[in-house]
Order: structure tokens, then sequence, then C-alpha cells
């Protein structure tokens, strides 16, 4: 046994964040953490990288117990932590950057050739093809993933702690870092995978640990067992399966056609000749990488960045480069990318970020002054009925869970009726239980008979709610498919600029 | 039950700082030889000790109410005013030279000479807002250095075009202003006007705005998450100018109903050096915007300058003592900004 956790549990105030955790890591092991968003995962690994201290519980290391107090200490004992968020230095090479704080000196000087020299190495050692002397910042994410985990092995950690690593990559990007994990584990180091990704469980692991609330619901060796097990394990219950019954063609909701838009500053491309159509009674999905412009997208459909050429119509009022307002009033509901940026205030109340654009409704206000009871009976309701936990209707946004604050911000746009929605990343750093709910949602809305485009770089949510798909590619539409067509392996193509033959 | 509980710790961090504003206090009294328990006995008669006082104070505190529901109007908005104290001063030598100019006296004059100061020191806050607009020009510096153009300009307007010829020498000042256009008093004798039932009826009417108006959610939002706003479909722009019209109005307004309840006239210096703006600025930061926390500020701080006059009438403290006082307050302040900053990095750097 490489390492193991006893009994570890971690209390901030009343709140139980690990709850009696046991786990254990043995040599050359993928070992998976999975658990909905708050069930404990991080928190248990920052204690064990030293970041945060246990109220109760043992960290046994080779056998002997030990404390550690902070990230050195936990470098020093062979453990090493690539974070969600990359902690790199843009405008640095590779090199630079993986032997930040251990530098290679000739006496009282940085080593530049040897630092290259050993980086390289240590890579080709670990079958990573990079360029020791490539910038960071020009590198693709995948080669950035790879530099935070060539930094972690410079630092000679055995032991590697991947927080959801694959968040950021495309499908390719993901098989090849699945692979590099094998590879790595042959070599005789072991590593712990924090995911709620499931496949990629199934694809790597050699075990899974299963956290539910702060509790360890299961360790399961990954050949016995299977994803529905896992998400019941996670959830507490069984999954509902939402399948869509057969769509009824309906008039075109929006139509875009032929739009262009190019950077200001820069006169770069952003989005290229895009057309398309979104009919009442279906979904239709834009699959792509984050990045490929469906933020553009979305804001020249719901005015919030003008166009350069092309037009926008919705329910057959033209559209182009008007006023979010005017949009609003057309018929658009809008499910924004991030939620803490576009889609709240977060020091406002529940109610000030249930009212946006609702607040002139004729039900809610009279010649410009607020009827509070209706408003506040509005925001009970919904909140109930969406399912949204919250203390009161008067706790700032900022105290709501990201899967809360999703479901508020989906009741407020959902609730609008409007004939089209558009939902950006409905699901993104949801749990499971959230997700499975907002999916709900959006297909009663289309069962209902209004438009709904939905915009995810998830492609399981793709996969699961559309009727057609698009994918994205460097601002272009690099294809269509229909329901019965699609498939993941074909979208991914796509999705990383490759060509279906 | 919630609700009480947020409005109650929105409350702690004020009262905190004023503690510590008199703590300190207390050790400048005692470094100045004086008796700490005689000092503030002095400071409270000056402040409220009698009707004359206590209406002194309170004639005080009208322009800093007045300037302080601007500025935080401004900044409930997300606009950092900064500009009150120009504003303040076009509104009064605008409103000093209008009454006098008018060919008719009375109740019509009274209401036409603050209507028109209020406007054109709206519109000195709103041209900031159109140069930040239209040339990007930062509204915090615009606002700032407006403030010099206007009390230099109100001072060459009084000493050249409008001065009082009448009589020779000393301040240069524009003419009195009649008996029948004067803001009258509220109790004969004293100095307290009008002006401070004006003052008291707005921060109502503000808050009313601010809590219960479309508009004022318009203004809330934008100030909350710009973002968020523009997505919701609030005109930015609009919004924007709207409220730097109405904050640099109220500012104005300050100074109009000093002019027609105080002074009976523009004198240079004597509505920017008291600093009255900069108090309401203050009573703005620590009330956190909310309308009827700034009044009671403002009250409060106006009674300082009132008291520590009193304290220097009948002690050997001088009365910088209010100045300390309100100095620890803005460190409390800042230190109050600065935290929440820090709070706010931790939690992203998490």
């Amino acid at each position: 046994m490489l390492l193991e956790l006893k009994g570890i549990t971690k209390k901030y105030g009343d709140f139980t964040a690990n709850d009696h955790i046991d786990f254990s890591l043995n040599k050359q092991e993928i070992h998976a953490i999975v658990g909905e968003n708050g069930a404990g995962k991080t928190t248990l690994m920052r204690m064990l990288y030293g970041m945060e201290k246990p109220t109760s519980g043992e960290i046994v290391i080779a056998g002997k117990s030990k404390t550690i107090d902070n990230p050195n200490d936990a470098i020093a004992l062979g453990i090493g932590m690539v974070h969600q968020h990359f902690m790199l230095f843009p405008p640095f090479t590779i090199a630079e950057n993986v032997v930040f704080h251990h530098e290679p000196r000739k006496s009282w000087r940085y080593d530049r050739k040897k630092a290259a020299e050993e980086v390289s190495q240590l890579a080709k050692k670990f079958g990573m093809n990079i360029d020791p002397l490539q910038i960071v910042g020009d590198a693709p994410v995948g080669i950035q993933q790879r530099v935070e985990i060539l930094k972690v092995l410079y630092q000679g950690a055995d032991v590697i702690i991947l927080d959801e690593p694959t968040a950021v990559l495309t499908p390719l990007e993901v098989k090849d870092l699945l692979a590099s994990l094998r590879e790595l584990v042959k070599m005789g180091k072991s590593i712990i995978l924090i995911t709620h990704k499931l496949n990629e469980v199934m694809a790597v692991s050699d075990r899974v640990t299963v956290l539910r609330d702060g509790k360890v619901t299961g360790t399961l060796e990954t050949r016995e067992t299977n994803p529905e097990e896992l998400s019941r394990l996670m959830v507490g219950r069984e999954l509902k399966n939402n399948p869509l019954p057969e769509k009824v063609k309906g008039k075109e909701v929006l139509s875009i056609k032929n739009v262009s838009m190019t950077d200001k500053d820069s006169g770069k491309s952003l989005l290229e000749n895009i057309s398309f159509q979104v009919q009442q009674g279906e979904i239709v999905g834009i699959a792509g990488v984050s990045g490929n412009g469906q933020s553009e997208l979305i804001q020249a459909i719901t005015g919030l960045a003008s166009v350069q050429n092309g037009s926008v119509t919705l329910n057959g009022t033209e559209l182009t480069n008007q006023s979010v307002k005017q949009i609003r009033e057309a018929g658009l509901a809008h499910i924004p990318e991030d939620r803490y940026l576009w889609g709240a205030a977060k020091e406002a109340s529940l109610v000030d970020n249930m009212m946006m654009t609702d607040y002139v409704k004729q039900e809610f206000q009279k010649s410009g002054v607020l009827k509070l009871k209706n408003i506040r009976k509005y925001v009970t309701d919904s909140i109930k009925k969406f399912n949204v936990k919250t203390t009161s209707i008067d706790t700032s946004a900022q105290f709501l869970s990201g899967g809360n604050l999703q479901k508020l911000i989906a009741a407020r746009e959902i609730q609008k009726n409007t004939p089209f929605l558009l939902a950006a990343e409905p699901t993104r750093g949801v749990d499971i239980g959230a997700m499975e709910f907002i999916h709900e949602q959006l297909i009663e809305k289309r069962n209902n008979g209004d438009a709904v485009l939905l915009i995810s770089s998830e492609l399981s949510e793709i996969l699961a709610l559309s009727d057609r798909v698009l994918v994205m590619y460097e601002g272009k539409i690099a294809g269509e498919f229909e329901r019965n067509e699609a498939s993941e392996e074909k979208l991914s193509i796509l999705m990383a600029g490759g060509r279906n033959e | 039950m919630n609700k009480l509980k947020t409005n109650a710790t929105l409350f702690i961090q004020p009262i905190l700082a004023v503690i510590v504003g008199l703590l300190v206090g207390t050790i400048a009294i005692m470094l100045s030889g004086e008796s700490v328990a005689v000092t503030y006995q002095e400071m409270w008669k000056g402040a409220f000790g009698n009707l004359y006082f206590l209406t002194n104070t309170l004639e005080r505190a009208i322009p800093i109410i007045l300037a302080g529901l601007g500025v935080a109007f401004a900044f409930r908005a997300g606009f950092f005013n900064l500009g009150a104290e120009g504003q303040l001063v076009m509104g009064a030598v605008t409103t000093a030279i209008i009454t006098v100019s008018l060919p008719f006296q009375g109740l019509l004059n009274m209401i036409i000479s603050i209507v028109a100061g209020m406007l054109i020191a709206g519109l000195y806050s709103f041209f900031a807002g159109w140069m930040e607009q239209r040339f990007q020009i930062n509204l915090l510096i615009s606002t700032l250095l407006l403030n010099y153009i206007a009390v230099l300009f109100a001072g060459y307007l009084v000493s050249e075009p409008f001065r009082d010829t009448s009589s020779a020498g000393g301040v240069p000042q524009t003419v009195m202003v009649d008996q029948a256009s004067r803001l009258p008093k509220l109790i004969t004798g004293m100095n307290l006007h009008y002006g401070f039932v004006i003052a008291i009826i707005l921060a109502i009417v503000i808050a009313f705005i601010m809590k219960r108006t479309t508009f004022g959610y318009e203004v809330k939002m934008l100030g909350q998450n710009v973002f968020f706003a523009q997505y919701g479909g609030i005109n930015r722009k609009k919004t924007m100018f709207i409220s730097l019209l109405i904050s640099g109005m109220l500012a104005g307004l300050a100074g109009s109903v000093e002019v027609l309840g105080m002074h009976y006239r523009f004198i240079e210096g004597a509505l920017s050096n008291p600093q009255f703006a900069w108090t309401g600025l203050m009573a703005a930061l620590l009330a956190n915007s909310n309308p009827v926390g700034t009044t009671i500020v403002a009250i409060f701080l106006a009674a300082l300058d009132t008291g520590s006059l009193g304290v220097e009438r009948n002690t050997d403290v001088p009365n910088s003592i209010s100045g300390i006082i309100q100095a620890v307050l803005i460190l409390f302040i800042s230190a109050k900004f600065s935290f929440e900053f820090l709070k706010q990095r931790k939690k992203e750097g998490k």
C-alpha cells in the first residue's frame, strides 16, 4: 500500500465536508474518485496536498503516519497535484514553466540549456511529445496540461493527483491524456483521478471510490462495476432515462443567414458565414470545443455584440444588431454560458436575480412601481417548482451552490414561456441531480412546441438532447447531423478540425 | 429573520468604525492634556446641547445629506461621482445669480432659481458621463478634475461680472437675495431652514426609487453587475446618464438651498471650504449608499463638526479633533473595502 487515508474527517463549523473517509492507493494504480459537486472530492485531495488540515483522521504514506502542513511537505513526500485551472506562466517557455522553483543552476545562474535538456528527456521518458522551447501561451490546451503533469513529475512526484483533468480538453485530447496516464502508471507512478465523467473512469481506472455528501458510498474494482451502478452510488437513486418523443415538424422560429463577425481590433474573423434554422418543437445542438465561435454566435443572436454581415430573424421579426431588449421582447429567453459573468448579480438577492427582464411585466409593476407582493410570491413559487435549495429568497446569489444558481437561472428563463430558448452550457459544472432536472425542463419546453438552441461543449449532453446537431469549428459550421446519424466519433472528428469522408 | 440578520451585519461595520473613531479621538484628547469626559461633554453640548446648537447641527447637515444622496445614487448604479463639490458649487452660484436677476420675487423666483441650479449641476455631472461615453475618459478622473474648474469658475463669476459692488473690498460675493425669495426658517431665530425638510423628503423619495421602482431596479443591477444588466436588456448608456444627472442635481440642490436658506448669497469659498461635498461622500460610503443610512450618518458627521467647534470654544482641545475622528472613519471604510476585495480574491483563487 503506497498511501492510505484513515477515517479522515473535515468540518467547517457545523458543516461536515468529509466524514470518516477511508481511501487507499496501491503502487502503479489509477484510483478514480467520483462524486457530484460538493460531495467532498476536492476537499479530500486538498488535505492530501497540504492545502487544508483534516479535523481528525490519519494520513499514512509508505507505512508511516504523516502530517502534511503545506504543498511543499506534500511535494517532499512525493505527492504532486495538477489543478483543474492551470497554474502556468503563459509568456514563458515550456521548459521554464516545468523547472520553475527547482531550476537547474550553473553556479548562481539559471542554466537555460540544461533546463531544456532535462525537460526534453523527462518528456521522452514518459512518452510525451513536446518542444521544451515552445511558449506555453502558444501551445494548445492539451499540451498545456502535459506541461502541468511534467511539472509535477519534475518535482519528483510518485503520486499524481489530477483534479477534473478533462474538463477543458477536446475528445481527441482526452483520449491522448488517458493513454498518457496509462503510460505513467507503467513507468511506476500512481495516480488519483478526480472526475465526474464515468466513461473516463471506466476507460482508465483500476479502482473507483464514490463519494456522496462527504461519505464514501463504495470503493469498487472498475472491471467489476458499470456506469449505472456508479451513478446510482453518486446520486443515491436510479437515474431517469428521458427519451425524446418523435418530433413534430413546426414552423421556423430562429433563422440565421450568412452571419459573419470580425474582431474590431485585430480584424480576425470570429464567425464566418453561419446559416441555420431552429424550428418549433426541436432542440438543435451546437457541439464544439469552447472557443470556436460559440460565444460570438450567442452574442450575435442575443444582441450582446454586433455582426458585420448577415441577418438574424426571430419569429419572423428581423433582429440583426437590435438591442437586447428588442430581441427579448420578440421572444428570446437565454440561459447564458457563464452564470457568474452574464447570468446573475452575485451580491443581489435571489428576488433581484430572478426578476431580470420580468420586472417590466404588467403583473409585477404599475407605472414603474414594483408590486413587491406579486414579485415575492412569484419568486417563492418558482424556487419551489425548480427545486432551488436556499434558506430564503432574500439571501444573495453568491451563497447558492453552482447547481442551485443554475436552476434559478433556468427557472427564470424557461418560465418566460418564450417561443425560443437559447441554452448555452446549461449544465456546466452542476451535479448530476441538477443536470437531470435541467435536461427534463429543456425537453419539456421542446415538447410544448417551442424552439431550443442548445450550445454545449459536453458531447453526451448534445447527443442526449438534440434532434439535430451542428458542429462548430473555428467560427464555421463544420457539419450537420440528424439525431440518428450523430455519434460521438463523427462529432469528435469535426470538433478537432478533421473531416468525415 | 434572515433579512434582519443581513441588515444587522450591514450596520455593524459603520457602528464599529464610529466607536473606534471615538476611541482614537480619546487618545488625541488625552495627548492634548484635557479631560476626556469634559471634552466629549463639550462636544455633545456643541452639537445637541440646546435648541440653538441642535438646529445648527441639523442646518449644517443639509448640504451634507443632499450631496451624500447624490453620491450614493451614482454609486448604486456603479459610477463613482467624485464631482459632488463642483456640482454643489455650480448649483449654488447659478441659483445665486438667477434669483437676483429675475424681475420678480417670491415663491416662483425661488423655485425657478433652485431648479436652474439643479439643472446646471446635473448637466455638469452629465458632461462627465458624456466624456466617458465619447472619449473613454475615466469618470473618477473627470469628475474629480471638474471640481477645480467649477470652484474657480464660480470664483471668477462672483469676483468679476456678478460681484456685489455695494460693499467695497472683502470677500467676493453676489448681491443679497431678496427677502421674499429666501427659503424660510423652520424656527424663527434659528439657522435651520426648510432645506432640511426638502433633504429628508428627498432621502425618502430616493429610498423609494431604489427599493420599489423598476428604474431603481435597473440602477441597482447595473451597479452590481454590468454584464448581467446588459444580458437582461438594461440600457447601460441611458441608465448611466440618468443616474449621473440625478446625482449632479442632488449635489446642486445642496448648494442652492444653502444659498437661499443660509448665506442668502454666493460667497466665494463658503461652500467648498467646509468640505460639505466630501463629508457627504463619506456619509454615502459609511452607509453603503443606503439613502436613509446616508442621511443619519450625514447628521452624525455634521454633529462632529459643530461639536468640535463647541470643544474649541470651551476647552484647550483644537477643533481638529473632529478631523482626527473623521480620518479614522475613512480609514475604516477603506479597510472594509480592501477586506471585501481580499475575500473576493480568496474565493476566486480557490
